[in-house]
């Protein structure tokens, strides 16, 4: 049963493929030659990297005061990073964990680089809280350990301090899980390699995977439970995120709804991200024939879901502000004091790029189109990122005093460091795209003979009508367990 | 007795072989090969030393020679090899001393540690007041810049003897030729020193004494010699006043010295009675910010206004104008009389003819306010002496000058004729602390001590007498002004001597030198009372004097005006004075043209707010009398139409560093000392300024819990926590369904508060008068950074208290708001906006020592917590800079230090020289970049008075607790205490019904108190 497939449903792999094909079309970027695209875009998000590097240590050398930020406003670009590179770091549990625990085959196609841009991102973000700090040097001071300072301890009650807990648990459990399922995908790349360095490295990164039927059974059962434990972190680690500002008492923060309302926001982007950066993807590996139309929609239904949620809760807080009648909250970040404020540009920002853009994505069309799916993702990014820093730099200009109302305006260093850390991100991701196999090719091999093009229109021609028994040698585990 | 022993080391040398003289003859037994190692090449390198070796040998000579070459940098701290008597390590010595500058007078205690003053409190048993600039002065004495080291000749150091020596020769000389010298000092309200000056000129009777004050006062001095044959300042008891009009004088301000304390006396609520003050005046002062009522009117009209109010009181009809605040001169007229001997008119004209008017008017009053017989001393300065002396000295008639403690070159309007009247002189001889241009000028340099390190004594007013004693050893190589007159007068007696002669025969009688110099001042009983002299004003020609001086001309009237922070302009170099916010438009280091609203739009001014919080501000170039200056302008709420005012004391430049010279010098448009220059022309020119304020909205912006006013009427008469009129009703919220006062839920748990001591801090609003003494005493007490101009600007500073500032604005609540029919966006910004003339409220905030504190449960690393006093602790050891308590603190007290602003080139202030750092008060850490910090209730005050409490073996004293802001407040708005005392004052106040917290609808339940603001409005 488990591999049939309504004809009525897409294809997810195109064209006339054998396994050798999948196996030569994924190991093709890793042993081939980079072309001159790929130096250009790596050397630009090296250069990036690095001046965010110079950055990052002007202002560990010299203080948190080459930033813009002020008495008032504590807080501007670094949190909103922080939160925007978490945000986008969450699309890639989601897919490979809860897309597997609701069987979702399409997942397979995007699972590895969704992943590895979670983990990727989640690096990015969880610079800020480091160097976001007065005396960063003193950083391990937020981790519970024992210590010679005396009776001194954490404070448990601060919601940095959940951070520190839920980001850390979110990234080694993202790379585990991660790395597990790049097991049987690095050996099959230990294999074929003919150079004997090659062979080595990638011998030790696939852990000795001998291919038994030990191993793959092992492997189906690690990723269950590590996608049984992903889940509740996906819901988790944005929830404890909103919490530093849900917990506060600053009008615009204190807000009962955060935490749902951040999940749904930080899968938002996160999808977006993901098209983002498979739409260029896709392109360069040549990997259009596994990365389809049909995926794309698929994520972009996501993304209406999600964006939904986001619209339905940015109502609410407008709703709310005003319902209040409390003087207090008449300059939150969605309020009418915002909109006619000195940051009504943000606002609108927020709105048109979050809101109004996704709405595009209701006509089929637009969501089946690669270019409008592209655009719309930016947009989603952009919009995402404005959403962190009008909460923050909008909620913290406008304090209970009036006397302590302020603005910020970012410095070249602010700048630096997010342009930074974006190159950062890209040149991670660039190497892995070159190194790593990026798609989860064992796992698309499974679904060949069931959502393969060529074998989908075989059998509605008839002439495969029996269900693909003959790929019982790589059938997973859990399929098996489904027959049972 | 010989010994014929003989000593051996060997048998061979027992035995004399001569291979023992041959090995002592010869060093090193076989031969060095140095010649065979470094002479052969070949030999060389077939050596053992390998490259490797050599390689070896460099390393480690190297690393060895960096080890030893990376020792930190040694800071010799020499402990006392002997203990002198009075210095005991880590405990404080306070000094009683006085405060004369020539521009701030006050009776005063000095706080040293370890020989060093570091902190100036008021001498409340000589109701001593100090404002922000005396606080500050402290600093002053260790200004490394600007005080003079040695003496001088034509600017090579010379020896005392050696000037003595000249200047002695010179002098006789003139004496001899009898041509005039001129002794120029500004105000020293010293008695001994009056008689050593007098015995100066009996010896030398060519010299005369001529007293400048920068900001003159003349007129006032000159009215009373007219009316009462005594040129002297009438004093002002307010605090017995029912009715205070007050003509642009701003009494809480440098008016006459100041009479902020005098002038809240009066106004306490619980009393039930509040003087009625009504301000008529042209630049917003501290004074009309906090009047009952405020009338704008531009300085002609003020002329006239008084003139209209003289005849309305009188009786008389004097030649004068209507004006378009008639009606309340009108009103006040009646009111006055009303008041009867209750009542008072002050000005602040520096005109003789309207300070002669003011007193006639006093006069038909019987006013018992004005005294004229304890009058004031503390502006003694001729104008018209001045006057003479510049064109004696252009005319060459004056052949020398010693000046004192002066700078005529960078305060005269015609500096120029001074300066080149100077380059005339045959002697010019400078005495002072600082330099300046005028010492730079002269000859002769003569550095004297600074006050707190000196001997003196003063005499403010008739009752007083003050005595000044020395604090700390002279850093300098100075004497002081008297012994260099006593000894030219060669008097050989030494100024201590003679002022301790001086004191003991013709002042102190019935009490002794040590008792008056361990309380710092002395009482006198009898005072003569001054015989009403029959005055030959004549009224009618002094009006119509007065009412020729208002000229009618098309152009602005400028009135020039001092602020708290600098003054005169004497303490420039202070950069706690300078990093001063102004109380009225919170702006730091800069003087500006202030401007009214609708001026500036005709003008086209603005103040825009730019992306990063700060404001910029257009030039303008103003001209009168033929001279110009150009000064960015500041939109002013309250400044009538027509006029413009501008802060005298700004622009000094000499021997400042470059962060130093801010602001423009106003003085060269302040012609013969007049306050009031009409027929000023504007002309707006290009340029953007850029303004260092530290608060930018102005408005309460419809919050009005945070900021509780109400009037003498409705507090007396109306239910506090009435629903719909009450004037301090409790936040409510909903519980259960029910609405509740939010403080009657919680969700934490107390502290307990049984044991031990529990603080609170209140603050009255009434009594808050915004003077900002309390700023410059947290200063000082605790270590708090100056960081600059740029960086207040970016809205960094690093005041741990601060005073907000709210006007008014035309739409005052959302109800309001409603009513008009305004869109949500139009109702926010018309609360946002200022009215044209806005009433004004001051706010002084600091940590809040919140029972339930937003900031201690956000900090990852518990680096601020609850004590068990009541304090929100910070520890800064333990900070790691995360910001967020700052972020979740809804007061928005805490400050962060961005940068390293001790021992750091770009902070170049007190805190990056060596003497600058011995104001450091020692108590109290100086914290490094990357930390957060704040207001801490001076816990190492509180904690020197139980460790006292505890080594005299008792229990703390009733009102015994202090902090640096309540000890400095001059009105004792700020009362500090400790509650679990019943006795303390501050007990029974936070159970006022005028208390209430701030914002205490967040239930951070804070330990600072603010008693609502009680306004007189004259209603019932």
């Amino acid at each position: 049963m488990s591999h049939y497939e309504a004809p009525i449903r897409e294809p997810l792999v195109l064209g006339d493929k054998s396994y050798h094909d999948i196996t030569e079309d994924i190991a093709k970027p890793i042993e081939g030659k980079a072309n001159k695209n790929w130096y250009i875009a790596f050397y630009i998000s090296l250069a990036a990297m690095l001046w965010g590097f110079g950055c990052i240590f002007y202002t560990v050398g010299t203080g948190i005061g080459v930033w813009g930020l002020s008495k008032n406003i504590g807080w501007a670009w670094d949190i909103t990073n922080f939160v925007w590179w978490v945000g986008i770091g969450h699309a890639g549990t989601l897919i490979s964990a809860v897309l597997l625990l609701f069987r979702q085959k399409w997942r397979m196609a995007i699972n590895r680089s969704a992943e590895a841009m979670t983990i990727f991102a989640v690096f990015q973000a969880g610079l800020f809280p480091i160097i976001h700090m007065g005396r960063p040097w003193n950083g391990y001071w937020v981790l519970p350990i024992p210590n010679q300072f005396g009776s001194l301890w954490v404070n448990f009650n601060s919601p940095l301090l959940w951070d520190v807990f839920a980001i850390s648990t979110y990234l080694s459990v993202s790379l585990v899980f991660w790395w597990t399922g790049l097991l049987p995908d690095f050996a099959m790349i230990r294999d074929r390699a003919v150079k004997p360095f090659q062979k080595k490295i990638y011998a030790l990164l696939s852990f000795g995977w001998s291919g038994r039927a030990k191993d793959w059974q092992r492997f189906e059962e690690v990723s269950l439970v590590l996608a049984g434990l992903a889940t509740p972190l996906v819901l988790s680690v944005h929830t404890i995120v909103s919490m530093d500002f849900a917990t506060s008492i600053n009008p615009g923060w204190h807000s009962t709804i955060f935490p749902p309302y951040f999940v749904a926001g930080a899968i938002f982007s996160g999808f977006a991200m993901v098209q983002t950066l498979l739409g260029v993807m896709r392109k360069v590996t040549n990997l259009e024939d596994y990365i389809t139309r049909i995926h794309v929609e698929y994520m972009n239904i996501v993304i209406i879901l999600t964006g939904g949620i986001v619209a339905i809760a940015y109502a609410t807080e407008f709703f709310i502000a005003w319902y209040t009648g409390s003087p207090y909250e008449n300059y939150t970040y969605l309020s009418v004091g915002a909109e006619t404020g000195p940051y009504s540009w943000a606002f609108w920002s927020l709105l048109i790029f979050n809101i109004f853009t996704p709405q595009l994505l209701w006509i089929k069309k637009i969501r089946r189109s690669f270019i409008w799916t592209f655009v719309i993702s930016i947009a989603i990014n952009i919009g995402m990122w404005f959403e962190r820093f009008d909460i923050i730099a909008i909620v913290l200009s406008k304090g209970h005093l009036p006397s302590t109302w302020w603005r910020f305006e970012p410095t070249f260093v602010d700048v630096g460091i997010f342009v930074g850390t974006i190159g950062f991100f890209f040149v991670l991701f660039l190497l892995y795209a070159r190194t790593f196999p990026v798609i989860a090719q064992a796992e698309v091999k499974t679904i060949l003979k069931s959502s393969g093009e060529f074998y989908k229109k075989r059998r509605e021609q008839g002439i495969l009508t029996k269900p693909a028994i003959n790929v019982v040698s790589v059938e997973s585990e859990s399929d098996k367990s489904d027959k049972e | 007795m010989a010994s014929n022993k003989k000593y051996w080391k060997s048998v061979e040398e027992l035995k004399d072989s001569p291979i023992v003289e041959t090995l002592s003859k010869n060093e090193f037994v076989e031969e060095i090969p140095t010649d065979e190692f470094l002479g052969d090449k070949e030999t060389l390198e077939n050596s053992s030393t390998s490259r490797r070796d050599f390689l070896k040998y460099v390393g480690f000579t190297t690393a060895a020679a960096s080890l030893a070459a990376c020792e930190g940098p040694v800071r010799k701290s020499i402990p006392y090899v002997v203990k002198p008597d009075d210095v005991t390590l880590g405990v404080a010595d306070w000094y009683a001393t006085s405060v004369a500058d020539g521009y701030d007078f006050a009776n005063v205690l000095v706080k040293t540690r370890e020989g060093r003053p570091i902190q100036i409190m008021p001498n409340k048993e000589a109701d001593g007041t100090t404002s922000a600039r005396v606080q500050a002065s402290v600093l002053s004495l260790y200004d490394q810049e600007l005080r003079l080291k040695e003496p001088a000749k034509a600017g090579k150091v010379i020896s005392w003897e050696d000037a003595d020596k000249e200047i002695g020769l010179k002098l006789n000389e003139l004496k001899e030729s009898n041509k005039p010298v001129v002794l120029l000092t500004g105000t020293m309200a010293s008695p001994s020193t009056d008689k050593i000056i007098s015995d100066f000129i009996v010896a030398y009777p060519n010299v005369k004494h001529v007293i400048y004050d920068a900001v003159s006062e003349s007129g006032a001095a000159d009215a009373m010699l007219a009316m009462y044959g005594k040129r002297v300042l009438p004093n002002y008891h307010l605090d017995r006043a029912k009715t205070i009009v007050s003509f642009g004088a701003d009494f809480l301000g440098d008016f006459h010295g100041g009479f902020e304390k005098q002038f809240i006396v009066g106004r306490k609520p619980e009393t039930g009675k509040m003087s009625y003050h009504v301000q008529f005046e042209s630049n917003m002062s501290l004074t009309g910010a906090n009047s009952d009522k405020r009338v704008v009117v531009k300085p002609s009209d003020q002329v006239f206004a008084l003139l209209n109010l003289y005849n309305a009181i009188t009786g008389s009809n004097v030649p004068s104008k209507a004006t378009a605040v008639d009606a309340d001169v009108k009103k006040m007229a009646s009111e006055l009389k009303k008041a009867g001997s209750k009542g008072v008119v002050l000005t602040g004209l520096n005109d003789v003819n309207a300070q002669l008017i003011s007193l006639e008017i006093n006069k038909a009053l019987n006013s018992e306010i004005i005294d004229v017989n304890n009058t004031l001393n503390v502006r003694q300065g001729n104008d018209k002496d001045v006057a003479e002396l510049i064109s004696g000295m252009k005319s060459g008639k004056i052949a020398g000058l010693i000046s004192y403690n002066v700078d005529p070159i960078y305060t005269l309007a015609n500096s120029t004729d001074f300066s080149e009247g100077l380059k005339k002189l045959q002697l010019s001889v400078a005495l002072s602390t600082e330099n300046n241009e005028t010492v730079n000028a002269s000859n002769y340099v003569l550095p004297t001590p600074h006050f707190l390190e000196s001997w003196g004594d003063t005499q403010f007013d008739e009752v007083t007498y003050g005595l000044m004693q020395p604090t700390i050893q002279p850093l300098f190589n100075t004497r002081q002004v008297q012994d260099t007159l006593l000894k030219w007068s060669e008097n050989t007696t030494k100024y201590y001597d003679y002022l301790k002669s001086f004191a003991t025969t013709s002042v102190l009688t019935g009490s002794s030198w040590n008792t008056a110099l361990h309380n710092g001042f002395f009482k006198k009983e009898v005072i003569e009372v001054v015989e009403s002299v029959e005055s030959t004003v004549v009224i009618s020609d002094v009006a119509s004097k007065l009412a020729a001086s208002a000229k009618k001309s098309s152009g602005f009237e400028l009135n020039f005006y001092t602020k708290p922070g600098l003054g005169d302009g004497k303490q420039a170099n202070n950069p706690w004075l300078q990093e001063f916010p102004d109380p009225i438009t919170r702006a730091s280091w800069d003087n500006y043209l202030t401007m009214s609203i609708s001026d500036a739009r005709e003008l086209g001014f603005s103040n825009p707010v730019k992306d990063n919080g700060a404001i910029d501000g257009d030039y303008a170039k103003i001209s009168v009398n033929g001279k110009e200056i150009t000064v960015p302008v500041m939109i002013q709420p309250g400044q009538a139409k027509g006029s413009i005012g501008i802060a005298l004391g700004y622009g000094r430049t000499f021997g400042f560093k470059k962060e130093m010279q801010v602001g423009v010098n106003a003085y060269p448009l302040y012609a013969n000392g007049n306050n009031i220059q009409y027929g000023v022309s504007i002309e707006k020119v290009s340029g953007t300024h850029k303004f260092a304020c530290t608060q930018v909205q102005k408005t309460i912006a419809g919050r009005h819990d945070i900021l509780k006013v109400t009037s003498l009427k409705d507090y007396k008469t109306v239910d506090p926590k009435d629903h719909h009129h009450g004037w301090n009703k409790p936040a409510y919220v909903s519980y259960d369904h029910n609405e509740v006062e939010a403080n009657t839920i919680d969700l934490w748990d107390e502290h307990n508060r049984e044991i031990g001591h529990h603080f609170n801090l209140s603050i009255d609003l009434t009594s808050c008068t915004g003077c900002g003494a309390c700023v410059i005493a947290c200063h000082a007490e605790n270590n708090v950074p100056v960081v600059g101009k740029n960086e207040v600007r970016v809205g960094r500073d690093m005041h741990w208290l601060r005073i907000d500032r709210y006007y008014s604005s035309e739409v005052e609540t959302r109800e309001e708001a409603k009513e008009l029919g305004l869109s949500r966006g139009d109702m926010y910004l018309a609360l946002e906006t200022e009215a044209e003339n806005p009433e004004v409220t001051f706010q002084p905030m600091m940590c809040q020592h919140c029972n339930h504190a937003p900031c201690e449960t956000v900090c990852p690393v518990a680096a601020t917590s609850h004590g068990r006093q009541g304090q929100n602790q910070m520890a800064y050891n333990r900070c790691v800079g995360t910001r967020y308590c700052a972020n979740n603190c809804p007061y928005r007290v805490r400050r962060f230090n961005w940068f390293n602003y001790a021992n750091n080139n770009e902070f170049d202030f007190n805190m990056n020289n060596d003497y600058g750092k011995m104001v450091l008060n020692p108590d109290v850490v100086v914290r490094s970049r990357g930390v957060m910090e704040k207001c801490s209730m001076c816990i190492q005050m509180t904690q020197a008075t139980i460790l006292k409490a505890k080594k005299e073996g008792r229990a703390v004293n009733t009102d015994e607790f202090e902090t640096a802001c309540s000890s400095a407040c001059t009105t004792g708005a700020m009362v500090f205490g400790d509650i679990n005392n019943k006795e303390d004052k501050v007990a029974s106040l936070i159970e006022d019904k005028r208390a209430y917290g701030v914002l205490d609808y967040l239930q951070t339940k804070p330990n600072v108190i603010y008693q609502v603001k009680v306004k007189n409005t004259n209603e019932g």
